[in-house]
């Protein structure tokens, strides 16, 4: 039935694929469902952005009026609070092999008796390091309340050794330490995790998308009908199929920078333009490893294992928790293959350490590059879809 | 009497029977299926493997920090060499100033600062207290605490040496000067984890993590195939099973039990073992908590896999929840700090209480009775995700005899049009033999 106005076989593919979106709920969980969770999710999880008040133990066999201070100062500090009180070490290593506490100090008895007649007591933090990010904040916050404690009791035995004031501070502290802490000041947890989250849902997310819309054509061998709708031009093909994506998910990557610099007012030292060009880019890339990786595999369930498989090592390779370059070889170079792992180097020059533009460029090129990928695997694909000659499961 | 024991006996052992015969189909059926073989087999056995190389550096040594030094005095020279002598920190240049110094940072050739300004020289020399700055790289938190540890190791250790060269000075030495520069001595212990190691704290999650994973998603495809090849995309075929559904979830998860239990001494025991990861906990207080956890994460598997209609259907949907179930195990971000409503979520997957209570007696040496919360909500959701998984093949199996009515009507209707051309399909199934 021949119409007044001929539709472009790119109009028809892409008419195609917005029915076939609307055919089945997978392409609307892929596309949408899962975004929203993770945003949500993760927003709410880091919702404290510090980690504050962690439960911690005291073993106080002293009870005395100095030591009740202590533990009133100690419980005052912003990480820690004084969950309960134990009594005894053994009961208190029970209690963190429980992991109700991340820590506990112990306070022998005679501690103020000692302080007093100048015998040094000693005092002893027990800390659990297999919760690492727990253990090693309450470290600091205890050892800062220690120095503290010490200080004081410096102070008094100098004044009344008749030291001059002026010269107190100096022998207490001799050298100080001012931290500045670039890009993220308050050493905040949802700055440092959802700036790298949100991509990495996202990869993950554009991958299974890509491989699932390809592959679902090959293992319903509905390919023919796909490559007679552009005209039995690939290219067309493709494009039209993953456009309405391309689409989707560039707004999912502004969205998440508007959630995180818009409306958290995450701090971000450069242009937010800077950020947005990269989010295209991203996306992009993203999508081309997605055919790449449905082209040398044109089975849908293996691909979507590849992608299991490859897309969770992608948060690793990140380098964001563990730096990539104390990493092995092998590792630092496979760590390469991955867009978010030159998105995160944009990400750390424009928004944490706010240095000029001319530093990242190499960063945009390389995410341009990934668009070279599909010409490595264009005629593998192109005959898988039209000789459907792939096992289908 | 004794003849009603004795048909129950008969019907017992028939059950018995029936249940092992639905064991070894089902182990059969896992390898064949090349997809699941890779995900049960060659999955955890390359996972655990993969994830220690690439962790395989437990801290950050020698890393590379820029110095500023305006000070040029003896004490900060000798304040630089003994920063570049800590095994945490390589001074990998001094700059005249400080925009050299972030020039170099923005090249990423220095991960912090260390600025020393020209009045420090001054202070040190007056008694006043000197102050440094400290600038650090903070994309990544290890970079900011290897390079606060490794500064802050070499300021304690110089001003120590300043602070009892003043006191001196005040005519104040030996014990006396001791006692003032350490009134409270104070020593920190870290009792598990001993050397604070990345992989050490992530890996043993991990681990659980993979087990976990790898059943569920084995779990779903077998799932998925079966309602893919199955006459009326059901999950189980109604004429072979009807009214024995107890058997067949047993049947099958007794196959799944016995792959992962040989896994789990692998992942659990050998593993940490092979790559010094902490492994301080008594195998047979291991054991006792691998058993609920698999059985729960078995049947939890089958229930939400009869909800999933295609064999991709559970990595697409849950692949991420990988990452999720991570952050609700309460590692990085401990429970006490993570919200109720979260916490509430995570107490329903299985994961949670198996990554909880593998720290706990694997990292920390902990026995049965001290993770005995972790160890009854395994066995109350073993007996919820039990009932759970009975009654969803239950209503599957419900909805598949209606289906398969439905088509009988329809055909016969058709036949009668039709005039009998088409012979109607019988099941290619064999029947079991019904005892």
């Amino acid at each position: 039935m021949p119409d007044r106005k001929q539709i472009s076989p790119f109009g028809s593919t892409l008419r195609r694929e917005l029915a076939r979106m609307k055919s089945r709920p997978m392409y609307f969980i892929l596309t949408v469902g899962i975004m929203s969770f993770c945003i949500i999710f993760f927003i709410s999880l880091f919702n404290e952005g510090q980690l504050l008040k962690m439960p911690i133990g005291i073993v106080d066999h002293d009870n005395s009026k100095i030591s009740r201070q202590f533990v009133r100062n100690l419980n005052a500090t912003q990480q820690a609070k004084i969950a309960m009180k134990l009594g005894s070490y053994q009961e208190a290593r029970t209690e963190m092999q429980k992991g109700n506490i991340y820590a506990f100090v112990e306070i022998k008895s005679g501690f103020a008796e000692n302080l007093q007649a100048n015998r040094r007591p000693p005092l002893t933090f027990y800390i659990n390091d297999a919760y690492l990010t727990a253990g090693s904040l309450l470290l600091k916050d205890i050892t800062a309340m220690s120095l503290l404690t010490s200080g004081g009791v410096q102070q008094q035995i100098l004044s009344a050794k008749g030291i001059d004031e002026s010269l107190i501070s100096g022998i207490i502290q001799p050298i100080a330490v001012d931290t500045h802490m670039i890009g993220n000041p308050w050493s905040n947890y949802s700055y440092y995790f959802l700036n790298v989250f949100f991509p990495g849902v996202l990869e993950f997310v554009i991958l299974m998308t890509t491989v699932f819309v390809i592959g679902i054509e090959l293992k319903e061998k509905t390919s023919r009908k796909w490559l007679r709708t552009a005209d039995n031009n690939f290219i067309i093909a493709l494009f039209g199929k993953l456009l309405p994506y391309t689409a989707m998910f560039i707004v999912w990557g502004f969205v998440c920078n508007i959630i995180l610099y818009g409306f958290l007012y995450f701090p971000v030292q450069a242009s937010i333009f800077r950020m947005l060009l990269a989010t295209v880019l991203y996306v992009i890339a993203c999508q081309c490893v997605g055919i790449l990786i449905i082209g040398i595999l044109p089975v849908l369930r293996d691909s979507v294992s590849i992608v299991m498989i490859f897309g969770m090592f992608g948060f690793t390779f990140t380098g964001f928790t563990f730096p990539i370059e104390q990493m092995n070889y092998p590792v630092r170079i496979f760590s390469e293959m991955y867009p978010i792992r030159h998105f995160f180097n944009i990400y750390t020059d424009q928004v944490v350490h706010g240095v000029d533009f001319r530093y990242s460029v190499v960063y945009y090129f390389i995410l341009l590059a990934y668009t070279l990928l599909p010409f490595l695997i264009f005629f593998r694909l192109k005959k898988a879809a039209i000789y459907q000659n792939y096992p289908i499961k | 009497m004794r003849l009603v024991l004795q048909s129950e006996i008969k019907k017992l052992q028939v059950n018995c029977k029936e249940t092992f015969h639905i064991f070894l189909n089902e182990l059969k059926v896992v390898s064949r299926d090349r997809g699941v073989v890779v995900i049960f087999i060659l999955a955890v056995l390359a996972y655990p493997l993969l994830y220690n190389v690439v962790y395989k550096q437990e801290t950050l040594s020698k890393l590379p920090v820029a110095v500023v030094d305006n000070a040029l005095c003896h004490e900060s020279t000798e304040f630089v060499r003994h920063l570049n002598a800590t095994p945490e920190l390589n001074v990998y240049g001094t700059y005249p100033t400080l925009s050299e110094a972030r020039e170099a940072f923005a090249l990423r050739q220095v991960h912090g600062i260390i600025y020393i300004p020209s009045d420090f020289a001054r202070n040190v020399n007056t008694g006043q207290k000197a102050t440094l700055s400290v600038y650090c790289d903070m994309s990544s938190f290890l970079y900011y605490r290897t390079v606060l540890q490794g500064t802050n190791h070499v300021v304690l250790d110089l001003g120590k040496n300043i602070q009892l060269k003043r006191l001196s000075e005040q005519g104040i030495a030996g014990e006396a000067a001791q006692i003032i520069a350490e009134p409270v001595p104070y020593n920190d212990v870290v009792l598990f984890n001993e050397t604070g190691g990345y992989s050490s704290f992530l890996v043993p999650a991990v681990l659980i993590l993979i087990l976990y994973q790898t059943l569920f998603f084995g779990i779903t495809i077998l799932a998925g195939t079966a309602r893919e090849e199955n006459r009326f995309h059901v999950l189980v075929n109604t004429s072979e099973h009807k009214g024995k559904i107890l058997r067949v979830v047993l049947g099958k998860s007794a196959a799944y039990f016995m792959i992962y239990l040989a896994w789990s001494i692998y992942v659990l025991k050998v593993i940490p073992v092979l790559f010094q990861l902490p492994h301080i906990g008594n195998s047979i207080d291991l054991i006792g908590l691998i058993i609920p956890f698999l059985i729960a994460s078995i049947f939890f598997s089958m229930t939400i896999s009869v909800f999933l209609p295609n064999r991709e259907t559970g990595m697409l949907i849950f692949g991420i929840f990988s990452l999720i179930l991570l952050f609700l195990g309460g590692v990085s971000w401990p429970l006490s700090n993570m919200p109720g409503f979260w916490r509430a979520f995570g107490w329903i997957f299985p994961s949670t209480h198996g990554i909880q209570g593998y720290i706990k007696i694997n990292s920390l040496g902990a026995d049965i009775q001290t993770i005995s919360s972790e160890y009854h909500s395994l066995w109350i959701q073993t007996v919820i995700y039990l009932f759970l998984c009975v009654w969803a093949y239950h209503w599957q199996i419900k909805k598949s005899s209606a289906k398969a009515r439905l088509r009988q009507m329809a055909s016969r209707k058709k036949e009668l049009t039709i005039d009998k051309t088409a012979p109607l399909t019988n099941s290619k199934k064999d029947h079991t033999p019904e005892a």
